[in-house]
């Protein structure tokens, strides 16, 4: 033992490189234990060693931290998973949401900017982009604008608007 | 870094999946963490949950490590970096860590981490140092100046060898005597 035990105060101090020694210091708790305390012995000179951890084997809490980290990181990854799912179809679903409401817009504002007269969005030979709120009809200082609509063109524009919206929100309802 | 390099060869170990080379690398640092810390750290019950984060840290990185730099260089980085993260973290939180007294029975963090800073084991710790200046105080000179030489200048057996004018052996010899007289006052203690 005494022989294996100044192979090992050698292999601490750098000064072996003896693969059946550190072979048997990692199969032998004994070995191990020896090795610890000839670490502290230093510690201790150095006045390395803070009076916290002098007596303990920290390595089992930390290799007990690593097993319950592990156990704690299995568990979860389905519930990521079905999180990531539930992410991703809510995006989806946004998605369409977004289009549908952006088509719809584009749809509302074509169909009030093409009820107006033409000639009404020029005034004094500069182009001036005239559109009618939606909330109403406002009108600015600036800009004269023509109230006179065909009420038969302005109704059939409403209904063919209504429709694409129904059809949308029908394709919406149908999809997963 | 040679090939003798303890520090390498356990680390080429855990890479090859040898956990108990990784618990070797801990009680070889442990002490060192924690002194780095109490720089950094004032409150010392809090220490044993930052060196566990350290370790831990390492353990997580270690597959990646090359060696490019000496190990111990690059474990006193995460220390230093860890207690930085720990301080900044501690600014954010609210003064109080106080557990509900509901949660309290259910409250099982970091216990046993906590006992290690309890005035118990710091009185042990005490005694420990104690025994082992000691021992060492008590050495036979050519001992002492062996252990003194290798511990507290870092020389190598050889540079030792050539200031006590002895051969290489009688140092190898020396130091692992010096070991083992110190080694037998604190092996009791340590393991009652």
């Amino acid at each position: 033992m005494n022989e294996h035990n100044e192979q090992l105060s050698a292999l601490i101090d750098n000064e072996l490189d003896n693969t059946q020694i550190m072979d048997a210091l990692v199969q032998s708790v004994e070995q191990q234990d020896t090795f610890s305390r000839y670490h502290l012995i230093g510690d201790i000179m150095r006045e390395e060693a803070p009076n916290i951890l002098l007596d303990i084997d920290f390595s089992a809490f930390v290799l007990a931290q690593i097993e319950k980290d592990n156990q704690t990181l299995e568990v979860p990854v389905d519930f990521i998973k079905m999180k990531k799912n539930n992410i991703l179809s809510f995006t989806k679903r946004f998605g369409q949401y977004a289009i549908a409401a952006s088509v719809a817009g584009v749809v509302v504002l074509t169909s009030v900017m093409m009820s107006q007269p033409n000639g009404s969005n020029t005034h004094d030979g500069l182009e001036v982009l005239s559109t009618i709120p939606l909330g109403g009809a406002a009108s600015p200082v600036s800009l004269r604008t023509d109230t006179q609509e065909s009420p038969v063109l302005t109704k059939e524009q409403k209904k063919r608007t209504e429709a694409l919206l129904k059809d949308h929100q029908l394709q919406i309802q149908i999809q997963p | 870094m040679s090939e003798r390099d303890l520090d390498l060869q356990l680390i080429h170990r855990i890479q090859r999946g040898e956990q108990i080379a990784f618990t070797l690398l801990v009680r070889k640092y442990q002490n060192r963490i924690a002194n780095i810390l109490t720089r950094y750290i004032r409150n010392s019950g809090d220490i044993p949950d930052v060196a566990q984060e350290v370790f831990i840290k390492v353990y997580k990185a270690l597959p990646g490590f090359r060696g490019e730099s000496a190990f111990y260089t690059w474990l006193y980085r995460i220390t230093v970096n860890t207690a930085k993260n720990y301080l900044s973290s501690q600014s954010r939180r609210p003064p109080t860590s106080d557990i509900d007294a509901l949660d309290a029975d259910h409250y099982d963090g970091s216990d046993a981490l906590r006992d290690i800073g309890s005035p118990e084991a710091l009185l042990r710790s005490e005694e420990i140092k104690n025994v082992a200046l000691n021992a060492i105080a008590q050495l036979p000179a050519e001992l002492k100046a062996a252990i003194t030489l290798r511990e507290l200048e870092g020389m190598s057996y050889d540079t030792i060898a050539k200031i006590e004018n002895c051969p290489i052996g009688t140092v190898r010899s020396r130091i692992f005597r010096a070991r083992e007289a110190i080694d037998k006052q604190l092996k009791p203690l340590l393991e009652a």
